[in-house]
C-alpha cells in the first residue's frame, strides 16, 4: 500500500492511464513489478512517465527507464530528481 | 496539402513555448489520434527467416549478408508450431516472416498464422501466397522492370508482383530509394496506383561491408526526400507514408544516430525490445548481440522502413517538446500500422510539415540518449 501521497498518486495515475482493474490507489501494492508482474509494456511505462513529467516538473532520463520497475522506485527517482534540481 | 520541408524552421509561438504531454494530447486531433495509435501498444514483435532459399537474387540483399545465410533450414511444420506456441507464452503478439524467400514455404506461413495471426510476410512477390494466411504482405521493388531486371535478375518482375497481389487487401509494395533509382519512383507509383495497389516507402541501408553503388550519398538522400514528399502529395490514395516519415528516414544522420536503436544489437538493457525481441534464422536458433530487425545492417547507414517502425515509435518521449513534433510522431505511428497491421486503415496526416528529425535527436540527448 501506498505510504506517502505521491505514491498513491502515482498509483492512481497508472491505475487510470492503464485501465488497471480490481484495484484502487490505496490498495495498489507499492513493490509489484509493473512489467514482469503486471505485464506493462514499455511504451505503457512511457505513457505514464510523460505524465508524472508533467505533473511533478521533472524530467526523466531515457536511461532510468529501465529501472522505473515498481510505484516505490518511480517515487524515489522524482523525489532525486526534485531534489537535484532545488 | 502544401509539404514544405522548411516550414518549421522558424520558431513558433508553439515551438518555442514549454509544453506538458498533458496539454499536447488536450488537443481534440492529437487525442483522437492518440487514443487509437494507443490501442495498438500491445503489440511486442519478433523476426523469423523461413527459409535460406530464395527465386531471385538481388544485389545489396539483407540476407545474403553475415552467416544466417548459413543456417540449416527447419522445415518440420511441427517444430514451427512448437516455436510459435512458445512465442506466443513469452508474449509475442506480432510477428514478421522474412528471409530468404518465405513464399517457398507456403505450409510453414500457414503454421504460424495458425498460432499468431498478427503480422507480416516480406517477399519479393512473384509466387503468390495462399489467401489463408492473413498477414499483412510487404512485396518488394527495387525500380523500374529494366533496373529490377538489372540488379535483380527478374524479368517483368513488377508486371508480375501486380498479377499476382492487384486486388488483395494483404499487400503493400515497399519501394526501396536506392541511389541509383530515385527518378524511376514516379512511374513505379503511377502503375501501381492505375492497379488500385498501395505502396510506402524504404530508404537502401548498407550491410556491414557493403560498397556497392546502392548505398545514399547526401545529395540523395536529399532528392529522395524531394520525391517521397512529391509522390506523397500526387498519390495520397497510393501512398501510405506521411512527410515525417520522410524526414526521419533522409536525414544525414542514421536512424540509430537519431534515436539510438533499441534493438538488441544495440540495446543490453533488459527493456522494451531488449527484453522481448528474437530474429530467429532458418534453423529457429537466435543470437542475442546480433538481433535486430535487418541483421547485418550497418547502423551507422541504417534508415530501412523496418527499423524506423520500432526506432522512431519507440520514442514517443522525445516528441513531446510542442504539438506539431507530436502530431508527426503520431502520423508515424499511423502510417507504420496501416503498413503492418491487417485491417488498419491510415487516417489523414496531422502534421502537414517534415518536421526535422534533429529535434528529436536534441531531446534525446537532453534526456541522456539512453534506451
Amino acid at each position: 500500500m501506498p505510504q506517502t501521497g505521491m505514491e498513491r498518486r502515482i498509483a492512481e495515475i497508472l491505475i487510470q492511464e492503464l485501465k488497471l482493474e480490481n484495484v484502487t490507489p490505496d490498495t495498489f501494492d507499492v513493490t509489484t513489478d509493473l512489467v514482469k508482474e503486471l505485464g506493462i509494456d514499455s511504451m505503457d511505462l512511457t505513457t505514464v512517465v510523460l505524465v508524472l513529467q508533467g505533473e511533478y516538473k521533472v524530467k526523466f532520463d531515457e536511461d532510468t527507464y529501465p529501472s522505473l520497475t515498481t510505484v516505490r522506485a518511480i517515487a524515489e527517482q522524482i523525489r532525486q530528481l526534485q531534489s537535484a534540481a532545488s | 496539402m502544401n509539404f514544405d520541408l522548411h516550414a518549421v524552421a522558424s520558431p513558433t509561438e508553439a515551438s518555442s513555448r514549454t509544453w506538458t504531454f498533458a496539454e499536447i494530447v488536450k488537443q481534440p486531433e492529437i487525442a483522437a489520434r492518440f487514443k487509437r495509435v494507443r490501442e495498438y501498444f500491445f503489440l511486442r514483435e519478433s523476426t523469423y527467416d523461413m527459409t535460406s532459399r530464395c527465386n531471385v537474387r538481388c544485389d545489396g540483399c539483407y540476407y545474403f549478408e553475415g552467416d544466417k545465410q548459413n543456417a540449416q533450414d527447419n522445415v518440420d511444420p511441427a517444430a514451427w508450431r512448437a516455436l510459435f506456441r512458445a512465442e506466443k507464452e513469452r508474449g509475442i503478439t506480432f510477428v514478421v516472416l522474412a528471409g530468404a524467400e518465405p513464399a517457398l514455404v507456403p505450409q510453414l506461413l500457414q503454421v504460424c498464422y495458425d498460432e499468431i495471426p498478427l503480422g507480416a510476410i516480406a517477399s519479393n512477390g512473384l509466387i503468390k501466397i495462399p489467401a489463408r494466411v492473413g498477414y499483412r504482405i510487404h512485396i518488394s521493388v527495387w525500380g523500374s522492370d529494366a533496373t529490377s531486371e538489372r540488379i535483380r535478375c527478374a524479368k517483368r518482375m513488377l508486371e508480375r508482383q501486380i498479377e499476382a497481389y492487384a486486388g488483395d487487401p494483404r499487400a503493400v509494395w515497399v519501394y526501396t530509394f536506392t541511389r541509383d533509382n530515385i527518378g524511376e519512383t514516379r512511374e513505379v507509383v503511377e502503375q501501381l496506383a492505375k492497379s488500385g495497389c498501395k505502396i510506402t516507402f524504404n530508404v537502401f541501408s548498407s550491410a556491414v561491408g557493403y560498397t556497392g553503388s546502392l548505398t545514399h550519398t547526401p545529395e540523395s538522400l536529399a532528392e529522395t526526400r524531394k520525391t517521397m514528399l512529391d509522390l506523397l502529395r500526387d498519390f495520397p490514395d497510393t501512398v501510405l507514408f506521411s512527410p515525417y516519415s520522410a524526414a526521419a528516414h533522409t536525414d544525414a544522420n542514421s536512424l540509430h544516430d537519431l534515436f539510438s536503436c533499441p534493438y538488441p544489437r544495440q540495446n543490453q538493457s533488459e527493456f522494451g525490445l531488449g527484453r522481448t525481441f528474437r530474429q530467429y534464422r532458418a534453423d529457429l536458433t537466435w543470437v542475442r548481440a546480433a538481433a535486430c530487425c535487418v541483421p547485418d545492417t550497418d547502423c551507422a547507414d541504417c534508415r530501412h522502413y523496418a527499423a524506423g517502425s520500432a526506432i522512431v515509435t519507440a520514442r514517443m518521449n522525445r516528441h513531446i517538446t510542442n504539438p506539431d513534433q507530436f502530431r508527426a510522431w503520431l502520423d508515424y505511428v499511423d502510417t507504420y500500422l496501416a503498413v503492418w497491421v491487417p485491417g488498419y486503415a491510415k487516417g489523414a496526416n496531422l502534421c502537414e510539415t517534415a518536421v526535422p528529425p534533429t529535434l528529436a535527436m536534441a531531446a534525446g540527448a537532453t534526456a541522456g540518449g539512453g534506451r
